[in-house]
């Protein structure tokens, strides 16, 4: 057989359910006393499935968690079968898991089950984003205060937005400390949660509703700090305060780079 | 065997569980070698440890995606990175395994055994080829274990690897552990193996453990190496004199003073074996 042609079987074959191989593929290979043709197929086909599940599994521990092994490996195995390996590094592999759940399971159970999938690789985009660079609050005290309304910042590249409909955040709280699992609750609120990365460490913190509309016109949709303060005219004078305090927390947190310099 | 591996010495395999033992003991290892898919990323604790430990340590990239004897096109953007990677870590040399592991279609992840013919050993030479002018550098490839044996075949694996060592320059790494293994799927005596090996070639040499199921072995980096294993190690430097020697795992994680225990094994093995040679530095 051609190189080509025996590469495409032993690939469908290892793609496939089915650890029989054709009769094609079995009379290209040669059994030894020690091991049968048959048998040393199947250890690549095991292992094939075995590694990719593993990688699955690494990356959503609350879905495993929230699923159990029996359904989780149903779920996983099922999308492996739709959405096989297209990069060298597994890192990227579940990457549509969230996507394939919505398709996978009806409606009410997708929809949370699948934000928490979404919540879940949002940890390993922080976890090796690029670093940017950081704005400090040192930098900021030293900002002459001229500069200070024109000022412009962007998220760091680390920085996930999540918009939760659902309890998602302690639910994946509750798989990750082993504590009681709290069901799954519709939040009264759409809530932002960040997942970021500072120096080495991920973290993440939920927003209340103000402070998300803040941090999004400042760091997404390009406010400048005076334009906060105008955002927040309603709070009178104490507007400028709440903005710096919501910046200097911003800053603290590592969430932000400038921008427009 | 030139004298840069030789000197080498012992190094062992650089994985995360590792990472702050490492930079806060500084154990006793010579070099570490590195996954190169690893650190193929944008940021984070990789980065981070991979700078920090290549300050007082020398680094060789291992790589385990290249897909030398693959059916597809050659990945340019993954030559691309690695070549980006290479000049970030500076490594003694870059290897990857004689192997295929993306099909026409999708990735395999495995390291998959290629049919030893004539038409293999002129696609994988012309590939390595390829690779060798965008590294610029001599690519050095290992053998794999391995549970298949194609009915077409023309050599033997060690006669492959000579060829293709000749045709195309590349280098050798002597998974001695992965020779072991596949001589005891496919009955074959691994001295045959090893000493088929053109010498000079050999770059550097892997050690690991495996698992036994009765007939047959599976190649797993999760135990302790196996006394034959040692003894074959043991012969293969009394063959070839002093190369730079690496210890892999990659389960089952013991405590880091194990696989140090395990490398001064290695070491004195090696003593043992090379009584009249100076050991490396």
């Amino acid at each position: 057989m051609q190189l080509n042609d025996w590469q495409r079987e032993i690939e469908a074959y290892l793609l496939g359910q089915e650890p029989t191989p054709n009769p094609a593929l079995r009379a290209s290979l040669l059994s030894s006393p020690a091991l049968s043709a048959e048998d040393g197929l199947a250890i690549y086909h095991n292992a094939y499935r075995a590694r990719l599940l593993e990688a699955v599994r690494d990356d959503y521990h609350a879905v495993h968690g929230w699923l159990g092994d029996e359904e989780f490996d149903a779920l996983a195995g099922a999308y492996i079968e739709a959405h096989p390996s297209q990069h060298f590094s597994l890192r990227w592999l579940g990457a549509r898991l969230a996507e394939f759940i919505e398709g996978y399971l009806v409606a009410e159970q997708s929809a949370p089950l699948s934000e928490l999938a979404r919540l879940e690789w949002a940890f390993t985009l922080a976890f090796d984003a690029p670093e940017g660079v950081p704005l400090s609050l040192q930098q900021m005290a030293s900002l002459p205060a001229e500069d200070w309304p024109t000022l412009q910042v962007r998220l760091l590249p680390s920085v996930q937005w999540q918009s939760c409909r659902y309890n998602s955040v302690a639910i994946w709280r509750a798989l990750k400390d082993d504590t009681a699992f709290p069901g799954s609750v519709l939040l009264e609120q759409t809530q932002v949660c960040l997942i970021w990365r500072q120096g080495l460490i991920s973290r993440y913190r939920s927003l209340s509703h103000a402070e998300a509309t803040a941090l999004q016109g400042m760091a997404v949709d390009g406010w400048s700090f005076a334009d906060l303060c105008a955002q927040l005219s309603e709070l009178g004078d104490n507007a400028p305060l709440q903005a710096a305090t919501w910046l200097r927390q911003w800053l603290s947190d590592g969430l932000l780079q400038r921008y427009g310099i | 065997m030139s004298t840069e591996s030789a000197c080498l010495g012992y190094g062992l395999g650089l994985r995360s569980t590792y990472y702050q033992e490492i930079l806060e003991q500084r154990p006793d290892v010579d070099w570490f070698e590195i996954l190169s898919e690893n650190y193929l990323v944008d940021g984070g604790k990789a980065l981070y440890y991979l700078d920090a430990i290549g300050e007082h340590y020398p680094l060789v990239m291992h790589g385990v995606s290249l897909s030398i004897g693959g059916p597809h096109e050659l990945d340019r953007d993954y030559l691309q990175r690695l070549k980006h990677l290479a000049a970030r870590v500076k490594p003694a040399w870059i290897s990857d395994h004689l192997c295929w592991s993306r099909g026409n279609a999708h990735q395999l992840h495995d390291l998959l055994p290629l049919p030893y013919t004539e038409e293999s050993l002129q696609h994988v030479a012309a590939r390595v080829r390829q690779v060798q002018e965008v590294l610029e550098r001599p690519l050095v490839l290992e053998n794999v274990s391995s549970y298949l044996r194609s009915a077409d075949d023309q050599f033997s694996e060690w006669q492959f690897l000579a060829a293709l060592s000749e045709l195309s320059g590349c280098e050798l790494l002597l998974d001695v552990n992965n020779v072991y293994v596949s001589s005891r799927n496919h009955a074959f005596d691994p001295w045959d193996f090893i000493s088929g090996l053109p010498a000079q070639r050999i770059r550097q040499l892997h050690l690991a453990g495996h698992s036994d199921y009765g007939s047959y072995l599976i190649d797993t980096h999760d135990q302790p190496i196996s006394d034959p294993v040692w003894q074959l190690y043991q012969r293969t430097l009394q063959h070839l004199g002093p190369v730079a020697t690496l210890l892999e795992r990659d389960d089952h994680y013991p405590p880091l003073s194990e696989l140090l225990a395990e490398l001064d094994k290695a070491r004195v093995f090696a003593a043992t074996a090379l009584p009249a040679e100076p050991l490396c530095n």
